[in-house]
């Protein structure tokens, strides 16, 4: 596969894994703004999700509507869906023989929506959630279809790697950022705060299920860094990582496969063999952005050894 | 990036129109059952019309007349805009970039296939093989012994004086001496039916993945009437084209390594390229994909350097390789040419045919079908004046105004003069220019272009078409896929038939002989 083919098919990956995050983060935080109407900030969310300073996020950060419109629409918002989205089908039609043609159109037919320019119009007048779940739907679409028609080969490898790589990237700033809103201290236990932190990854129903004792900060915590069953989880996205990784070994890049091996497997092992109590022992957000350089590391990696054509 | 597609000859068009004179309009009736479709269709007087024979739909047309009349505007309009999202949907446009921010635009097209029965085709079909036949050994016989010009058929200085004739191709036998693998020709029919060759495009013409979704639309929104009306397929063309790329491999190998490459998502016929090579299941590369060692081109893949044996390019000669060509070049490969010299790659179409297809050169084309065949030549050419003859030149300076100016070495549109509506001034400039470089132009008269049906606003209305076919050309010979590009001026007293100003196409039918049914 033609390096600058597999960069294009990681990154658009990485970009449609980012627009699904931060959809059904609008979806949920809004269905929260709803509840709690004078105490809810925005203010998490455009920190994990945009470059906005604090002052200009304090700014929009209890107008739901300008935070919506911001946050998906916004031309000047280089994390806005659809900037995302463009970038996502730029690299798309860059390698446009190298996904199918459902693939492409399914993609095509997204950005073209999220460029409707009535949907701005809708988000301030329309109901938000019809929109964004309409959004969401796009996406799912395109996860399926590239579940359905992509053939196994080293493409589908880096479509997974990208998606794998911003999943468990997003995660971990999702919780670092949550818990940094209440200076991580893990003894507070704010029920609605949680149930939506745990909606926004389409986890809540899966909390229920397996803690009966009501919300924890520290099972927060497990679910979302340590459950190997939990897909949005960082050691399921690590370990998925790791099978698709190992799905490129090869005698011609041995150098490259042997050094990215290494680092991810390394976090693999790291993430497989923490406890919450070690994790708390080590300080949630040290633990958190240790293994975010470390993704990074493998990012950089894999730029170095398998994208590098120019 | 010159497109010729998106410009080039389309300009031609707007010549033709500007002749029309609307007090010349003569309403027509049909023996046919006539609707609210059909009764405001008139057909400019001096003018072929593709559909109508005086008063009669022309039999090939009747079929789709009749179905398009047993569907009322509504339905016809919702198929308008069925293949309008069709398009869409599938990315089937062009980016045109205007303050950092991208707009999607659709080629236009026009619902109503234009129809070439399987006489008219036969005849089409057999004047293009004979003509690019010749070309090839024009094109070989010009690069190494020169027989053509030793036998003063083809003037020496129109050679030499080509800037698409190319020192570095000299004496280096390609493959199979095949140099044009991929022609566009491009026809036009004048007022009496007949048919004309226009252009003959042998560099790296562009068109045909319109030709080949132009018939997918077709089959969506009009179900059953391609084999109800006996249509012949286009589908074989990549398959065609990716057999002759094999066929080009320099290493006689199981699954020689085939490349289409592309100057980027950029150029305006980049869905094109991407088509193509999705089709053909060949990699879509750029320039910088690409990496030339001792004489050999590699790709860069994600397991190391991988050769490559063949490339069929979308990049035109003078970018192809910054070494030998143009030195500020991003989108070419540095030492591609020694490569391709020494055998190591083939490279499609060659490199150096715009000697063949420059204008002034494109007169003498009659001349080397007699010369290199012994044959008469089929299609005719539109008559064409060189400027750098006096008597030729003084004849073209007596009825400027009957007459088109075309710059020699450039296309797209650029650099050409429509006698009749030219005002003095720019009259006079020309004569000053050509003039001072008389090789540099020619010269032809207006003629009228055929018409062709359109669906306009619930009507049908006629608008002037031409026709480019596409041949492959392999070591088995020349294969024409029945069918084409019809390009079409879908505005009215339209002036310029560019993309950008209102031209479209059309999907168009070969039929079947038929003896064939």
């Amino acid at each position: 596969m033609l390096s600058r083919v597999a960069d294009s098919l990681y990154w658009m990956s990485r970009y449609m894994e980012r627009s699904d995050g931060i959809l059904r983060m609008l979806k949920i935080n809004y269905a929260s703004s709803q509840d709690d109407i004078h105490e809810f900030s925005w203010k998490p969310v455009l920190q994990i999700f945009t470059y906005l300073e604090e002052k200009q996020a304090d700014a929009i950060a209890h107008h739901s509507r300008a935070v919506l419109e911001y946050m998906v629409t916004d031309k000047e918002n280089p994390n806005s869906v659809l900037n995302i989205l463009t970038k996502a089908r730029e690299n798309a039609r860059s390698v446009q023989d190298n996904i199918t043609k459902e693939l492409w159109q399914c993609l095509n037919e997204f950005y073209h929506t999220v460029r409707d320019e009535r949907l701005v119009n809708w988000l301030h007048k329309e109901d938000p959630v019809t929109i964004l779940d309409n959004l969401i739907k796009q996406g799912l679409l395109y996860y399926g279809t590239a579940d359905i028609t992509m053939a196994r080969g080293d493409g589908y490898a880096f479509l997974n790697i990208g998606k794998f790589i911003e999943r468990a990237v997003q995660s971990a700033d999702i919780l670092d950022i949550k818990f940094s809103d209440k200076n991580y201290d893990l003894s507070k236990t704010d029920t609605s705060y949680w149930k939506y932190l745990l909606m926004s990854i389409s986890g809540y129903e899966i909390y229920l299920k397996t803690y009966r004792s009501g919300f924890d900060a520290k099972n927060v915590v497990e679910q979302i860094v340590l459950d190997e069953n939990f897909p949005r989880s960082v050691n399921y996205s690590v370990q998925r990582l790791y099978i698709y990784f190992e799905r490129l070994r090869n005698q011609r890049n041995a150098e490259g496969f042997q050094k990215l091996e290494f680092l991810i497997g390394k976090i693999r092992s790291r993430v497989k063999y923490s406890t919450t109590e070690s994790i708390m022992k080590e300080g949630l957000h040290t633990y958190l952005s240790g293994l975010r350089e470390e993704l990074f590391g493998v990012a950089k990696t894999l730029d170095q050894y398998y994208f590098a054509y120019t | 990036m010159n497109d010729d597609l998106l410009a080039g000859i389309a300009n031609y068009f707007s010549i033709f129109i500007l002749l029309t004179r609307p007090a010349g309009f003569i309403p027509k009736t049909i023996l046919m059952q006539t609707t609210e479709l059909l009764n405001t269709y008139f057909v400019d007087s001096g003018t072929w019309d593709e559909m109508y024979k005086d008063t009669t739909v022309r039999e090939q047309y009747r079929g789709v007349v009749q179905f398009m009349q047993d569907l009322d505007v509504e339905e016809l309009n919702r198929k308008e805009e069925l293949a309008r999202r069709l398009f869409m949907s599938q990315g089937i446009t062009f980016t045109v970039y205007s303050s950092g921010e991208g707009i999607e635009k659709i080629f236009p097209f026009d619902i109503i296939p234009r129809i070439i029965t399987a006489a008219e085709w036969k005849y089409i079909e057999e004047g293009i093989r004979q003509r690019l036949k010749a070309l090839n050994h024009f094109l070989k016989d010009v690069y190494n012994d020169q027989f053509i010009l030793k036998d003063g058929v083809v003037p020496v200085e129109m050679i030499y004086s080509c800037p698409h004739y190319l020192r570095e191709m000299h004496n280096f036998p390609v493959p199979h001496d095949i140099y044009v693998h991929i022609a566009g020709i491009d026809l036009i029919r004048n007022s009496d039916g007949t048919f004309y060759i226009l252009e003959d495009n042998l560099r790296t013409p562009s068109g045909v993945s319109y030709m080949l979704e132009n018939r997918e639309i077709t089959k969506r929104i009009f179900p059953d009437l391609l084999p109800r009306n006996n249509v012949r397929s286009v589908t074989e063309y990549p398959n065609i084209l990716h057999r002759n790329l094999v066929a080009l491999s320099p290493r006689q190998i199981a699954h020689p390594n085939i490349v289409l490459l592309t100057p980027g998502i950029y150029n305006s016929a980049y869905f094109e390229h991407s088509t193509l090579a999705r089709l053909m299941g060949v990699e879509l590369v750029e320039g910088r994909d690409l990496v030339v060692s001792n004489h050999r081109v590699y790709m860069k893949t994600t397991s190391g350097l991988q050769q490559v044996d063949v490339i069929y390019r979308r990049v035109d000669d003078n970018f192809l390789d910054p070494v030998v060509f143009n030195p500020a070049s991003m989108l070419g490969v540095a030492g591609i040419m020694s490569a391709y010299r020494k055998g190591n790659v083939a490279i499609v179409n060659a490199i150096g045919n715009g000697v063949a297809d420059d204008k002034a050169i494109y007169t003498y084309v009659p001349a080397m079908i007699r010369y290199y065949l012994n044959e008469e030549p089929i299609l005719k050419n539109v008559p064409t004046y060189h400027l750098d003859n006096v008597e030729e030149r003084d004849y073209v300076f007596g009825s400027m105004d009957s007459m088109v100016i075309k710059k020699t070495n450039e296309s797209g549109g650029y650099g050409m003069l429509m006698g009749h509506v030219a005002s003095e001034d720019e009259i006079l400039r020309y004569r000053v220019e050509i003039l001072k470089n008389p090789r540099e132009y020619i010269a032809q008269p207006i003629i009228s272009l055929s018409s062709s049906p359109c669906y306009m606003h619930g009507k049908l209305q006629p608008r002037r078409v031409d026709l480019r076919p596409y041949a492959l050309c392999g070591p088995d010979g020349i294969q024409i896929v029945p069918g084409g590009l019809t390009r079409v001026a879908l505005r009215e007293g339209s002036l310029v038939v560019n993309s950008s100003q209102g031209g479209g196409s059309k999907d168009t039918w070969v039929l079947a002989d038929q003896l064939n049914k």
